[in-house]
């Protein structure tokens, strides 16, 4: 059989789920796409047995329906190096043999038996929520970079999705610092709570960006399925618990502080070349309406300071923190200032846009460091 | 010949002048010509004096001496706490000049250095070379600084001691012999009130006297370190400066007193090890970002296993590393005579406290007991969970 596609066309639907190919797997098959071909219809499949994305695109093809993996490295070589023309690509439904024509060109590789490619899991049982898919992509790009790496913390791994009928709360945490997106807009009747792995979400942001098309997100107990027009991506969920978060946002921060945030990332910056390299901790002194950073790195004798007016209002206070985790919150402010809110110099300190946007409330959260943990 | 090698050598020793008081007085310039006082954590009676200014050793008083005999000997003296934070920071800024320039050195102490200048006088003048240093640290710190400059460690040590505070003097290999031998034996480093005493029953009261003694008589009285004090009084030691190097792990190992394969009791172990690293670190001022543990069979058949964390100083995240990696290593139904927990990838810092572990008492509960420790010593308390009954 065959089927005549345009080159850029295929590219670019394989290079939406080319993502989830892993380089090396224990099953080898996986490291291929499987291309199943329909009437005027080419669905691909990629999947690491957790991830699983597919997508289609409309192809005129001639002969019987068939399934086939096609070594994932290879096309995409190929059609990277390809410029943009019509292909015909030839299936040998015995031995599944591949070959590409070009106008000018032909090229030969082994593609491997369907059937072999591993089941996909179907939405069964699932309840579902719309949301538009930018709304996503911002929860993501908001959250996502205070997950957790540490392979002991699986939960934390991921991203909490939070349904309820007031709205739907994405969070995500390290136990260091932790970011609570919510949206007002848009609400769930039936509550749910359920954790999607980093990596699910790293795909999603990347092929949903710049999509304003609305996005189905389906659950049940183990699986989520998300899908815009034609492009579906399903992952396994992560099934440990998620730690009970809200209970260890601190409610009682008599000092708050309002700072422009562009001079506080810039002063963090700057600070934080001088810091120690591994634990980059600088000492917040606030008095009145003076805040002034500083660090040192004994090892290397490094030392910086630098003072920035602020309003507070509450009480003189010393307080440390990881420069570079402050950085990332900081940078995560989308208004001129940013408000933090402080108790004292072992809790959380909260940090908050100055106003919220329309729909949205976001509240971020960094654990400070003990300055002063052997003198008490 | 190895006469021949010593007298080519130049060592540098430097030493900066009473470096707490001196610390002390940058912080706080009132304190300036005053007798000063340094004592540790509790200025109380029960005490010792950890360092004092030379105005108040007029009066005689001397480090490691109890706080109360200093307050009797020095009534008008200004006693102070030791802010210890600030003289490791200002030693770690000297450090780092001295690297900067020289081409070997080791740092003996909080305020000691040896810099090797062998074959550096072929391009440039070692005692220039050394003024030049020492001004430098002056200048970039306002701490004082003493330098002797001679053919070994111990000369120039000497050296060093002769001329402070504030001092620099250059004893070249001709002059060594003459030069040590003007001095009092007391002067010799190494020798205390004990031999003191001991060599003036022999009649020996300046090191001349000593240089002139054949060594075998020393070796009679003395033993061994007879031989030593007679290699000294000739101005002989072929030690040499040793680079410096910042400690960059801790650890604890105990051999058990009887083999056993029951992980509850090596997991209780690990966690007292833990408890007592972990303090220390805190004690410091560090973190640790690896942490290994390590066992050993009956048969000596010895793992290690180790693994990257964030960095850190809380003993229960250390054990729970530590219990995991013995339960990965301690896989031989053999049993284990000796196991050890290793801290490394140490740098400066403080705990980075935890959202969901660190609310509640937790820190509170730490900081407790580091002061319960920093008072009555480091065994007194510890988790339970690291209790061994017969203790």
């Amino acid at each position: 059989m065959n089927f005549v596609v345009s080159s850029d066309d295929l590219l670019k639907h394989l290079q939406l789920i080319a993502g989830v190919v892993p380089s090396r797997h224990v099953l080898p098959i996986v490291e291929n796409f499987l291309f199943e071909i329909g009437k005027n219809r080419l669905t691909l499949t990629a999947t690491d047995l957790e991830i699983t994305m597919k997508t289609t695109l409309e192809v005129e093809t001639r002969g019987a329906e068939m399934r086939l993996a096609v070594p994932a490295k290879l096309v995409l070589e190929i059609l990277r190096n390809l410029p943009a023309i019509p292909i015909t690509i030839t299936v040998d439904e015995d031995n599944f043999g591949i070959e590409i024509t070009s106008e000018n060109g032909k090229y030969k590789l082994n593609g491997e038996n369907g059937a072999e490619f591993p089941q996909v899991p179907e939405a069964d049982n699932t309840t579902s929520v719309k949301m538009p898919a930018n709304i996503l992509v911002k929860a993501i790009q908001k959250t996502l970079f205070a997950a957790s790496t540490d392979e002991h913390k699986p939960a934390m791994n991921g991203m909490l999705f939070s349904f309820t009928n007031a709205g739907v709360t994405f969070v995500a945490t390290d136990a260091h610092r932790l970011v609570r997106y919510r949206r007002v807009d848009i609400t769930v009747k039936e509550a749910v709570n359920f954790v999607v792995p980093q990596k699910a979400l790293n795909l999603l942001k990347n092929s949903l960006n710049g999509m304003e098309d609305i996005l189905t997100i389906e659950y049940n107990e183990n699986n989520a399925f998300f899908s815009v027009g034609n492009t579906l991506l399903l992952c396994r969920l992560i099934s440990d618990k998620y730690p009970d978060y809200e209970n260890v946002i601190p409610t009682n921060n008599p000092n708050k502080l309002i700072i422009p945030k562009k001079e506080l990332a810039s002063t963090l910056r700057r600070v934080n070349i001088f810091s120690n390299k591994t634990t980059h901790q600088v000492r917040f002194k606030i008095a009145g309406s003076d805040l002034e950073i500083s660090t040192e790195d004994i090892d290397y004798a490094n030392e910086a300071r630098e003072n920035l007016k602020c309003i507070f209002d509450g009480e003189d206070m010393e307080i440390g923190f990881n420069a570079a985790f402050l950085l990332e919150v900081v940078n995560n402010v989308e208004t001129e200032s940013l408000v933090m809110e402080l108790s004292t110099p072992n809790r959380a300190s909260i940090v908050l846009p100055e106003e919220q946007n329309e729909g949205e409330n976001m509240l971020m959260l960094v654990m400070p460091v003990m300055l002063s943990s052997y003198s008490g | 010949m190895p006469g021949d090698i010593q007298t080519k050598r130049h060592i540098l020793h430097l030493d900066l002048d009473a470096f707490f008081v001196s610390v002390e007085r940058l912080l706080h310039p009132e304190l300036n010509g005053l007798p000063v006082i340094i004592g540790g954590e509790s200025l109380s009676n029960r005490g010792v004096v950890s360092a004092c200014s030379y105005e108040a050793r007029k009066y005689g008083v001397h480090s490691a001496m109890p706080i109360a005999m200093a307050r009797k000997l020095c009534p008008e003296g200004t006693f102070v706490r030791g802010t210890y934070d600030a003289y490791g920071k200002y030693s770690g800024i000297v450090t780092e000049i001295v690297s900067e320039r020289s081409p070997l050195f080791e740092k003996a102490s909080v305020d000691e250095f040896y810099v090797d200048l062998t074959g550096m006088d072929r391009f440039y003048g070692t005692l220039k070379w050394s003024e030049e240093l020492k001004k430098c640290i002056v200048k970039e710190t306002g701490l004082p600084v003493s330098f002797g400059l001679s053919i070994n460690k111990t000369v120039s040590k000497i050296a060093t001691d002769y001329c402070k505070p504030n001092g620099q003097i250059r004893v070249p290999g001709e002059e060594v012999l003459p030069f040590l031998g003007a001095l009092t034996v007391d002067k010799i480093p190494g020798v205390g009130k004990q031999t003191q005493k001991e060599l003036n029953e022999l009649g020996i009261q300046q090191v001349r006297q000593l240089q002139q003694i054949p060594p075998d008589l020393l070796t009679r009285a003395f033993g061994k370190w007879g031989h030593t004090l007679w290699q000294k009084a000739q101005g002989i030691d072929d030690a040499p400066v040793v680079a410096y190097r910042e400690e960059k792990s801790i650890s604890r190992e105990q051999t058990l007193q009887e083999d056993t394969t029951d992980p509850a009791f090596l997991n209780v172990l690990l966690t007292r090890m833990a408890d007592e690293l972990a303090y220390e670190l805190r004690s410091t001022g560090r973190l640790s970002a690896h942490i290994s543990i390590k066992i050993r069979y009956s048969d000596f058949e010895t793992h290690t296993k180790g693994q990257q964390v964030n960095p850190t100083a809380n003993e229960q995240e250390m054990s729970v590393v530590a219990r995991k990696l013995l339960k990965a290593v301690f896989t031989r139904r053999v049993r284990v005579r000796l196991i050890g927990l290793k801290l490394s990838n140490l740098c400066p810092g403080y705990i980075q406290t935890d959202l969901f572990q660190d609310t509640g008492p937790g820190l509170e509960l730490r900081a407790a007991t580091d002061r319960i420790r920093n008072r009555y010593g480091k065994h007194v308390i510890g988790w339970a969970a690291g209790f061994i009954p017969e203790d």
